[in-house]
Order: structure tokens, then sequence, then C-alpha cells
């Protein structure tokens, strides 16, 4: 008696089933698959180079001189340093002086007040 | 030359312990023997390319789901080129059945017992072309591959309920369609 669940002995046939069905493909299938498993593995094997390969040493060593270059060339191109431009310190004090701010802010008015107050002046003891 | 050897000989036996699976898993999907070995090739040369040096009990999963994704990108191809040729008004080429399957196997020994594992094999295959893709790699990962819901679902790319799904319902429409081997 087979006391099996229905779907276990579904199950079970079926890929005992499916595994006969691969056993024999048939020759030219079979042949085909060998041929293309060989040709995956030496495909491979030209990809992946040994650790002491001559391809490896010499891509690391290319790679390696190709960053020298690049880096001698950065600091022969990049320009020498600059002094310090001083303006900017200068507007560097205007700026931190609170007390005195609305004296710098107000600075273009005294300019021209005493460009044009003596002229004012003037004008007013000859009237 | 040691290390290739090395390198060499468990890979070879790994190939070709699945590549007979492998191909009769495409030629489900596709139903066609050259597209079948086609997919066969080129997942063999990614997995070699690619995942050879991970480690051996990686292998399978990371095999199967590459050759998933192929069979998939087949899908999505033959899905294109059916929608041009319906717009050129051209009949779709249909698949032809390996006539190499259908050929009697002569080494075995019981000649009408093999004809009824013939008859009731293609019973099955003819039951698993019907299945809908997700449902059919569902069901011959977990059933013939023996892989477990997690492995199922790393290769098929999605969740493991929806591994679930996919089998059951699998089982579900095989069991109807095998009803009268399987009553």
């Amino acid at each position: 008696m087979n006391t099996k669940d229905p779907e276990e002995l579904l199950l079970e046939r079926a890929k005992d089933l499916l595994d006969r069905g691969v056993e024999n493909l048939g020759p030219r299938t079979e042949r085909r698959l060998e041929d293309i498993r060989f040709r995956a593995l030496s495909a491979g094997e030209e990809k992946r180079p040994g650790f002491f390969s001559f391809r490896r040493w010499v891509m690391v060593g290319g790679f390696a001189a190709a960053t020298a270059a690049a880096v001698a060339l950065f600091f022969w191109m990049s320009p020498s340093p600059q002094p310090l431009p001083t303006g900017h310190v200068e507007d560097l004090e205007i700026i931190t002086a609170k007390e005195r701010l609305d004296f710098y802010q107000n600075i273009d008015f005294y300019r021209w007040l005493e460009t044009n107050g003596n002229g004012i002046r003037t004008n007013e003891k000859a009237s | 030359m040691e290390s290739t050897l090395d390198y060499k000989e468990p890979l070879n036996r790994f190939l070709a312990e699945v590549e007979r699976r492998a191909f009769q898993m495409a030629k489900f999907a596709t139903r066609n023997r050259d597209e079948a070995l086609d997919l066969v090739q080129e997942t063999m040369f990614q997995f070699v390319r690619r995942y050879s040096n991970r480690p051996r009990e990686e292998w399978n999963v990371l095999f199967y789901r590459i050759l998933r994704s192929r069979i998939t990108d087949w899908h999505r191809r033959s899905s294109v080129r059916r929608r041009v040729l319906a717009w050129l008004g051209r009949p779709e080429e249909e698949n032809q059945e390996d006539p190499l399957q259908v050929l009697p196997d002569t080494q075995n020994p019981n000649p009408s017992d093999h004809a009824l594992r013939q008859e009731e094999r293609g019973v099955l295959d003819r039951a698993i072309w019907a299945l809908p893709l997700r449902q059919q790699q569902a069901f011959l990962l977990r059933a013939w591959e023996g892989m477990d819901l997690r492995q199922t679902a790393f290769v098929m790319g999605c969740s493991e309920g929806s591994v679930k799904t996919h089998y059951s319902r699998a089982v579900h429409t095989l069991r109807g369609f095998l009803k009268e081997q399987y009553p």
C-alpha cells in the first residue's frame, strides 16, 4: 500500500522522468554541449592570467607609469603659489570693525562733502 | 600550469554535471533545440568569465541565475520579434520539436516499458511547456534542481513568497494535466 501524498508522488515521478529525459539527448546535442563546455573553459583560461604572468605585470607596470606621469604633469602644469592679496585683508578689517561700520557705509558721502563742502561754503560767503 | 588545472578540473566537472539539465530547462522555455543550446553557451561563457573564482557552493545558484536571466532576455526579444512580425503581417515561425528527442533509445532493454515511459515523458514535457515561464522556472528549480526557497528566489530574482505562489500554481496545473497518471 502506498501511503505517499499524491503531490509527493507526482513530484517524484516528474523528477524521475526529467532525469531520464536528459540521459540521452542524442549524439548531436551531446557533442555540441561538450564543445560549448570546452570552448567556455578555454575562453576562461585565456581571460585568467596567472599571478606572475607577463601580461599582468605589463598591465600593472603600465598603470603605475601612467599614474606617475599624470602626477608629474599635474605639478608641472600647476601655477606657482601667489602672494596673498593684501587688499582683501583691508576689507576684512572693515567688515570686522562693528562700531565703525556706519562710518564706512557713509564714506562716499563724506568724500563728496569734503570735495563739494568747500564750494558750498565759498558760495555762502560770496552771497 | 598546475594552478590552471586546479581551476579547470572542478569547473569542467561542474559544467558537465549541469549542462544537460540546463539545456533541457532552456529547451522547455524556448521549445527549440538550437535556441536552447545558444542560451546554454551564453550562460557557460558568462559563468566561466565572471563567477568561476567564486566558492564552489555558490556555483549552482549563480549558474542558474545567469541561465534564467538569458531565458528572460530571450523571451523579451522573441516577444518584440513577434510583435514586429505581426505588424508586418508575416506569420510567425513555429518552433519545431527536436526530432532527435523522439528517436528511439536503442540502449533500453525493455521496449514496451520504454514506450510507456516515453509517452509519459511526452505528457510531462507538454505540461511543463504549457506553464507560464515563471511557474515553469519555479517548478524546475524546486522540484528538479532541488533548490530551497531562498536559492530559488535568488535565481529567479524575486521574493520567496512569489516563488511559493509560482510553484504551487505550477504543481496545481501539472496535476490537472497529469491526472490520468496521478489521480
